[in-house]
């Protein structure tokens, strides 16, 4: 099939190369920075939880006369309550969607398949453009007369309505959702199109690394349905602004034909793929940095593949162990529990399937290979923790508690986080031209995933003891007294892995003045980003490359070039 | 000297297992004083068991792994893709123990204790059978109970706010629902949680095994004040029940004011399917 692809110039001036650009590369730093300054944000702001939940009443040191002037530094209930339905928000659409979503199945993905760039420049171009408008104004929420939305990133109604949440702030969060909304569904269309349609000669989809895997398959899921979300958040919109009433009911309804169930099930129908779409780039990534820095091939790469393709398919399907507690009909509420555990039959096939790749391997610790084991590590305690959640008994309990919060941090938050990570250490010679610095980046791992884990861990322990979530004051019950401590350790975690990150911050500054030039080809792999110098120039290859085998052929003994590995484009040495 | 430095070495232990325990009772737990809370219990520490042994697989394999076959050690990796009968194999061997040991177990388990307990309600007509009806609003909790005629929503209803009074070694049915927003009624003595929604009628049934004062907690974010919304439970034995219904039957007529609508949010007792 013949595919023309739009010709642009290379990005030379300010506003080709930092505002309006078609280029690939240039979208997926542009998507990178605007994850990197999100995830700031939703960073401070989990600071501010945290140091409200250790001391409830107590004024914030440095930023609180600052920030709420009026309480006398104290944090405010109803700020409270923002403070973590915009972290969630954030860290979700705005921080993790970019880094590991835009920033870089932009990059990857014409990169590792042999294209020049991605089949629709414009609608690159535009999703990051919706993307940044849609974050801008889920930022001016916050000030708005009475604040911005405040009822959980969930937006349950009918606490989202008029009736739980007066003023703008709720109304321009479901908006500034729907423009995401519009963002992601552009961006899936072309990962999907450019995928199939301009993978390099010779490049079967077995034939991609498996970060084009992860990413292919996120496309696929947010193109079905993130359009889900927008439709909910766009009923939600009507509902507060034209007075329908889709999702009203009780004392305030007056036609009487709404359900604020009804949200939840469109919400959720979104809301577990949702957990999927941002794991698959993550997992994708790790599978080939695994199979990188062990010097062998990925162990099992088809089953690895197509273990991603049951997980996206059963992921669709299980949506309803959110709504344990809302009393679905039985028949419901088991199918959906047995469906879930189904969910584990694939996971397990996976992590045997990373853990081969390193048996016998060569393994070089690099920075890279160190997150991706750190993810290894954190998703399967993130995995596993799921099974209580599944299980519609043990769910009744821990429905709503911190459980909840500390598991869905493990598998959301702390391995998507952790293979972004990883990622930009392992790609940014691609990206900028210039190594970072291995030292701070092993230092910033280390420092980021010890107290990581007590920040988590403490959760699930708190759940495990009864807290329940988005309380501004815990311990206004007497039987979660006893927890003073615990949330004293996790908040103590939680600024010390606030701070690791300046390790992080002191690696781009320092990089920036003092960098090593990378060579081509620094971590010595063979996929085909890797033929090009770095930093990648414009339209990627001088001439499109013919793939000749996979992405993993390193350490085979029969290799007479002098190198342990392969390049995509050179014929497959038989052993 | 070295007795000296043994007495030490004891004190720290001691020191060290007296803050073990303390944070073991930190993390425990509130106490379980219902008739089913256990099996709840049961089915968590199955799976915390399950857990442990695959966690500690995934571990061995990650940290072995990386001592064994840092680059240090072994020098020259083997190269391989796992030829198709070892992966099938591989494939095979971890689906089928991860189904036996974990997936069936704990579904068969919890759909009987779905199907056996958590959903078997007391017959509706049942007179031994306690029954409330919970109202949530934003920041607070209405109980009501029938009264003397058993019936709801009428004038002798005994109606409470944010404190519930009842029985223990009777079963309870709650009926609930939620004037505003989504409330959720958490009874972490019982391990249970059931969400009150505004246009629907949620069902639970509970029977206590110990008197005494408990929390009765929101766990659904419902506002700015969601943490303020705490109700009190006490628990009488039978005896002492009957006598508190009786007196508080006495000023239902007084307390509930007849001439307010507001004040017959009650509805007619829903039987339970």
């Amino acid at each position: 099939m013949k595919v023309l692809v739009h010709a642009h110039d290379a990005p030379n001036t300010f506003l080709s190369k930092y505002i309006i650009s078609y280029d690939h590369k240039v979208i997926a730093k542009q998507f990178l920075w605007l994850g990197m300054v999100f995830l700031a944000i939703g960073g401070l702001m989990a600071m501010l939880i945290r140091w409200t939940l250790a001391n409830p009443g107590v004024p914030m040191p440095f930023f609180g006369h600052l920030l709420f002037p009026n309480s006398g530094g104290v944090v405010p209930p109803d700020s409270y309550a923002m403070l973590f339905t915009e972290h969630g928000t954030i860290m979700i659409f705005w921080a993790i969607t970019p880094i590991l979503i835009g920033a870089f199945g932009n990059l990857l993905i014409p990169l590792q398949i042999g294209a020049r760039d991605m089949i629709f420049p414009t609608l690159n171009m535009l999703s990051f453009h919706f993307t940044f408008v849609s974050g801008v104004i889920m930022l001016l929420a916050l000030c708005t007369p009475l604040g911005g939305a405040a009822g959980g990133w969930t937006a349950y109604p009918t606490l989202s309505l008029n009736l739980g949440s007066p003023g703008a702030g709720q109304t321009l969060w479901a908006i500034a959702i729907f423009l995401f909304g519009i963002s992601s569904t552009m961006g899936a269309i072309n990962y999907i199109t450019t995928v199939i349609c301009l993978r390099a000669p010779g490049m079967g989809y077995f034939d991609m690394p498996l970060a084009v895997w992860g990413l292919l398959l996120t496309a696929i899921l947010n193109a079905i349905f993130v359009p889900v979300l927008g439709a909910g958040g766009l009923l939600l919109v009507f509902d507060r602004v034209f007075e329908t009433q889709y999702f009203l009911a009780g004392a305030a309804a007056t036609s009487g034909t709404g359900d604020p169930i009804l949200f939840q099930h469109v919400f959720w129908i979104f809301g577990h793929p949702e957990v999927y779409i941002l794991i698959l780039p993550a997992w994708g990534i790790v599978s080939d940095l695994l199979s990188f820095f062990s010097r062998k091939p990925a162990f099992g790469y088809k089953a690895t593949a197509l273990s991603m393709c049951a997980i996206t398919v059963l992921s669709t399907l299980v949506y309803g162990h959110h709504m344990f507690t809302t009393q679905m009909s039985p028949l419901l509420t088991q199918s959906f529990m047995t469906l879930t555990m189904t969910i584990s039959i694939p996971s397990a096939i996976f992590f045997a399937n990373w853990l081969g790749t390193l048996y016998k391997g060569s393994i070089r610790f690099t920075s890279p290979m160190l997150f991706s084991l750190g993810v290894v590590f954190v998703f399967g305690l993130g995995g596993l923790t799921g099974l209580y959640l599944g299980t519609t008994t043990t769910d009744f309990y821990l429905h709503d508690t911190y459980f909840v919060v500390g598991h869905f941090h493990y598998t959301m938050a702390a391995s998507v986080f952790l293979a972004g990570f990883g990622a930009i250490y392992f790609w940014w010679p691609k990206m900028y031209g210039t190594m970072l610095n291995e030292r701070l980046a092993k230092a910033h791992f280390w420092a980021t995933i010890l107290p990581l884990n007590g920040v988590f861990m403490g959760m699930m322990m708190m759940g495990y003891a009864g807290m329940h979530r988005r309380l501004y004051n815990p311990f206004i019950y007497d039987f979660l007294k006893k927890l003073i401590p615990m949330n004293n350790f996790v908040t103590t975690c939680a600024i010390l892995m606030g701070f690791a990150q300046i390790f992080f911050i002191t690696n781009l500054i320092w990089t920036y003045f003092k960098g090593e030039q990378a060579s081509d080809n620094p971590w010595e792999v063979g996929t085909l980003e890797w033929t090009t110098p770095s930093p990648v120039p414009h339209y990627n290859f001088k001439s499109i490359p013919i793939v000749k085998c996979g992405p993993h052929e390193l350490g085979n003994p029969k290799l007479t070039t002098g190198r342990d590995f392969q390049y995509q484009t050179e014929e497959l040495v038989e052993v | 000297m070295g007795f000296k430095l043994l007495v030490s070495l004891l004190h720290v232990g001691q020191v060290s297992a007296g803050m073990f325990s303390d944070f073991i009772t930190m993390l425990t737990p509130p106490e379980d004083i219902s008739t089913y809370g256990h099996k709840i219990m049961f089915l968590f520490n199955y799976i915390t068991v399950m857990n442990v042994f695959y966690f500690t697989l995934v571990c061995i394999g990650l940290f072995g792994f990386s001592y064994l076959y840092s680059a240090k050690r072994n020098k020259t990796p083997e190269y391989t893709y796992g030829n198709r009968k070892k992966q099938l194999k591989v494939t095979l061997i971890i689906g089928l123990a991860v189904f036996c040991t974990v997936d069936s177990v704990i579904t068969v388990t919890a759909n009987n204790d779905l199907v056996n307990t958590f959903w078997k309600f007391p017959e509706s007509d049942d007179p031994e059978t306690i029954k409330v009806q919970v109202l949530a609003q934003q920041w607070m909790w209405h109980f009501r109970l029938a009264g003397n005629d058993k019936v709801f929503n009428t004038d002798d209803d005994i109606v409470t706010a944010n404190h519930l009074h009842l029985p223990i070694g009777k079963k309870i049915v709650f009926q609930l629902t939620s004037k505003d927003v989504i409330h959720s009624f958490f009874l972490p003595n019982a391990r249970v949680k059931i969400d009150a929604m505004p246009g629907r009628i949620s069902r639970i049934w509970v029977e206590f095994t110990k008197s005494g004062d408990f929390e009765i907690a929101c766990a659904e974010m419902c506002g700015t004040h969601h943490y303020l919304m705490k109700a009190k439970m006490t628990l009488y034995d039978p005896d002492d029940f009957q006598y508190w219904e009786s007196e508080a039957a006495k000023f239902a007529y007084q307390e509930n004011d007849t001439g307010t609508v507001d004040s017959y949010w009650g509805w007619k007792w829903e039987s339970n399917r």
